[in-house]
């Protein structure tokens, strides 16, 4: 091997979108797999293990599918910006590059491209099983020679010559690898130019040295000093790079096409294939549009009949084990902290899980079968109105499971200001951690009645809450669309592929690794608060927690309370003197105009890191030490409704009015609805964006506009 | 007589034509590295929805492409 014991060497995955790349790396690696984690990079890609014959280990890394060096989006361009800059620690030792054997012609372009690199390659033309069904024939011992790299026809579906794929790879990282000629011969111009910078830069490789000069502006790992030294080298030669790259383009084009023609024997074309008849229905002026709002309310509708169940198990599951626990246990504040503390917060994680398993499950299948191409395709006006893109489309949909990976899907947006507004506005769309939120205040504040005999009033409030946040996604985009300015340009210009049965096993490595990243991303975050929240609601200033106890304890002698009563007295007292009731005092007056009180001033505080929050919080807060009332515990009917009252005599202190009025709990939800409380969004948006700048904008915007749109809920209804 | 270029929104629904050339740089270099080339042939499927995006097939690949994207590509009359 390469490098040695101790660093594997890396092995790069490498095609169009589309070849199938995902599936080849998921067949490859299997579960060894996570995203990349590499030190100071911040887009992420994934990396794989996979282990040799001789029982070696190598590390494949799996880029962004690209169509050429000369990228127009960011997912693509670190393609590019990689393979610029050996110094990268994700620059690889060898390049396997996955082609569609089907349209090969379309695919030789970056392969080329990547020749001329001179590092390590062999190509595996994906979709063998595909091709022997059309009827096309290769002959890949010629197509090997006249490329001179070895060549492999596999499927990444059926796993067909995969373990002829793996000898080839190994072969790879022999060292003797021969030079080959270069594909492409540059111009005057570009030799001048790539000459020049090879001198400047020490760099052994003209093709590289050319990307250099094509993409000196945006890449990362120059320094000023040295973008000067390329633009002056650029400007003196006259070097036009747009130009150069479509030419090279066509050069490339005009060399490999005749070399397919030899190698590829290709049936005539059928007039309709089944994806022109579905497409016919599917993209149709009225009936795609039609189909589409009817398959994201299956998909809403399927979320919510089939995750009650496994929601109700990991609830009661938690409750049992918690009564377990501070039955048996010494009552001690270590057991609270590991009962009220850590495993609340673990339950208010864990709960979100089957709900968002699902919801990326379907989204998946979709994205697998082809049809958010299409989607991409209908909705590009109608996003356009709006700042967007009609990829947003795609970053919208998942936003309403979990805004962190849909934020992180626009990457595939090319344009700055289309990719921006995505980011900006998917956290409006009402995400899984806020149904809890919304299931609690409707249930508290809409009436269970029937609108017109059929249709529920709390099913409206709920749906109109998901109305509301896109409504508030529109705008936001239709206002930053005002206010920014790009000259960059914008693409829509996207392949629509073949419609495929999903190959099973990528959409279960993408639920795995989506599911996986919510547990330890935003879980780390809930989990911190639920512990902090435990401490600052059981200590409190000096020996005011003592007095509160000492207080109670005569008011329940002197009300002659039972033992449960007064038990819950003292707790309610202490919650009060406690930090977390200090704080909550001490914000009433800013949201008093809301019609909010103290305890709900605590609940937003803690729930500003995570939504979910507020439930457990608000729990707490009426309820604090009766087992038998957990607010979280839909199973539990009776302690529901025992909450439900209790919220329902909660008055002011000075005024004595009730505080969960209808207009109370309908500000409630709307500032819910539109708030940015979400700790690991502001992270991903900070880290998309390059700066804290645009998630500290989104945050005082969210929150700010929450705000407003809660009182003004309180001023009419009220 | 005049020789005037056509664009793809020229193009009637299943109508094909061969493609020509491009009149705009940027999206030159985007569409040939899809393989829209010159010489390549050019089927109008469909519009989108609400306009603006039309559902082509070049060389059998289908493409979506907005309307400043089509109008780029410069087609035989």
């Amino acid at each position: 091997m390469k490098e040695g014991a101790t660093i594997p060497p890396k092995i790069a995955l490498i095609g169009n979108p589309n070849s199938g790349k995902s599936t080849i790396f998921n067949q490859l690696t299997g579960l060894r797999q996570k995203t990349g984690n590499f030190p100071g990079v911040t887009v992420d890609i994934k990396e794989g293990h996979f282990k040799c014959s001789d029982g070696s280990e190598v590390m494949l890394i799996d880029f962004p599918g690209t169509y050429s060096f000369y990228p127009s989006s960011s997912d693509e361009k670190l393609v590019s910006a990689v393979l610029a800059n050996p110094k990268d620690p994700r620059f690889p030792d060898a390049i396997v590059y996955i082609a569609d054997v089907t349209c090969l012609e379309k695919h030789l372009l970056l392969l080329t491209q990547l020749l001329d690199l001179q590092l390590p390659i062999l190509m595996a033309l994906n979709m063998a099983d595909t091709a022997s069904e059309l009827g096309i024939k290769i002959n890949v011992v010629k197509l090997s020679e006249e490329l001179g790299i070895p060549v492999v026809l596999v499927s990444g579906r059926t796993g067909e010559q995969m373990p002829k794929l793996t000898t080839e790879l190994e072969k790879l990282l022999l060292p003797n690898q021969n030079t080959r000629k270069p594909f492409y011969d540059l111009n005057p111009v570009e030799k001048q130019v790539s000459e020049a910078i090879r001198l400047n830069f020490n760099e052994e490789n003209p093709y590289r040295a050319l990307q250099l000069a094509h993409h000196f502006s945006w890449l990362p790992f120059l320094n000023e000093a040295e973008k000067a030294t390329i633009a002056t080298i650029v400007d003196t030669k006259n070097f036009q790079s747009l130009r150069y790259q479509v030419d090279e383009t066509l050069d490339r084009f005009d060399r490999f096409t005749p070399l397919v023609h030899r190698t590829i024997l290709q049936p005539p074309a059928v007039a309709k294939t089944p994806t022109d008849r579905i497409d016919a229905v599917f993209t149709h002026r009225w009936a795609g549009p039609v189909l589409f709002f009817a398959t994201m309310l299956l998909l809403f509708q399927a979320i919510f009949e089939w995750s009650v169940y496994p929601m109700d198990w990991i609830e009661s599951g938690f409750s049992t084990l918690n009564e377990f626990l501070q039955t048996s246990l010494p009552a001690h504040w270590t057991t609270e902290l590991l009962t009220d503390g850590i495993l609340t917060g673990l339950a208010g994680i864990l709960v979100f899980v089957p709900q968002i398993a699902l919801l990326f499950l379907l989204i998946t299948i979709l994205e697998e079968v082809g049809y958010m191409a299409r989607v991409v395709f209908m909705f590009d006006r109608t996003m356009r109105r709006f700042g967007m893109n009609g990829r947003s489309v795609v970053a919208l949909i998942g936003g309403s499971a979990c805004a962190v990976p849909a934020i992180m899907s626009s990457r595939t947006i090319g344009n700055w200001k289309e990719r921006l507004i995505t980011v900006m506005v998917t956290p409006f769309i009402s995400c899984s951690a806020r149904i809890p939120v919304y299931l609690v205040l409707i249930g508290l504040a809409v009436p269970k009645v029937k609108i017109g005999g059929f249709l529920s009033a709390q099913t409206l409030v709920f749906g109109a809450m998901y109305a509301l946040g896109v409504i508030a996604a529109f705008l936001t985009g239709y206002a930053m669309k005002r206010w920014l300015r790009t000259r960059e340009p914008s693409f829509l210009a996207i392949e629509l592929p073949v419609y495929r049965v999903p190959y099973w096993k990528n959409v279960w490595l993408t639920v795995w690794e989506k599911v996986s990243a919510f547990v330890v991303g935003a879980g780390k975050i809930i989990l911190i608060v639920s512990i902090a929240l435990w401490a600052l609601s059981r200590f409190g200033p000096g020996d005011a927690m003592a007095t509160a106890t000492a207080d109670a304890e005569k008011e329940a002698a002197a009300l002659n309370l039972d033992a449960i009563h007064q038990e819950d007295l003292i707790k309610q007292r202490q919650l009060e003197a406690s930090w977390a009731g200090q704080m909550g005092k001490a914000i009433e007056p800013a949201i008093r105009p809301l019609g909010y009180d103290w305890k709900i001033g605590i609940a937003l505080l803690t729930s500003f890191a995570a939504r979910e929050v507020f439930t457990g919080t608000l729990a707490v807060l009426y309820n604090m030490g009766s087992a038998e009332a957990d607010i979280n515990d839909r199973s539990d009917n009776e302690a529901k409704a025992t909450m439900r009252q209790k919220m329902q005599r909660e008055t002011f202190r000075d005024s004595g009015k009730p505080v969960y009025s209808l207009a109370t709990a309908l500000s409630l939800l709307v500032f819910y609805a539109l708030a940015m409380q979400c700790m690991s969004t502001l992270a991903v948006v900070s880290r998309e964006t390059g700066s804290w700048k645009w998630a500290f904008f989104q945050f005082l915007f969210m929150s700010g506009l929450a705000y407003l749109a809660a009182w003004l809920v309180q001023v009419v209804f009220a | 007589m005049q020789r005037r270029y056509r664009s793809i929104p020229d193009l009637k629904t299943n109508e094909s034509a061969r493609a020509l050339s491009f009149s705009d740089a940027a999206l030159a270099c985007k569409l040939t590295a899809m393989g829209v080339l010159p010489g390549a042939r050019v089927e109008m499927v469909r519009q989108s929805p609400f306009g603006n995006a039309y559902y082509v097939k070049v060389d059998g690949v289908r493409l979506a492409l907005r309307k400043e994207e089509a109008d780029s590509i410069l087609i035989e009359v």
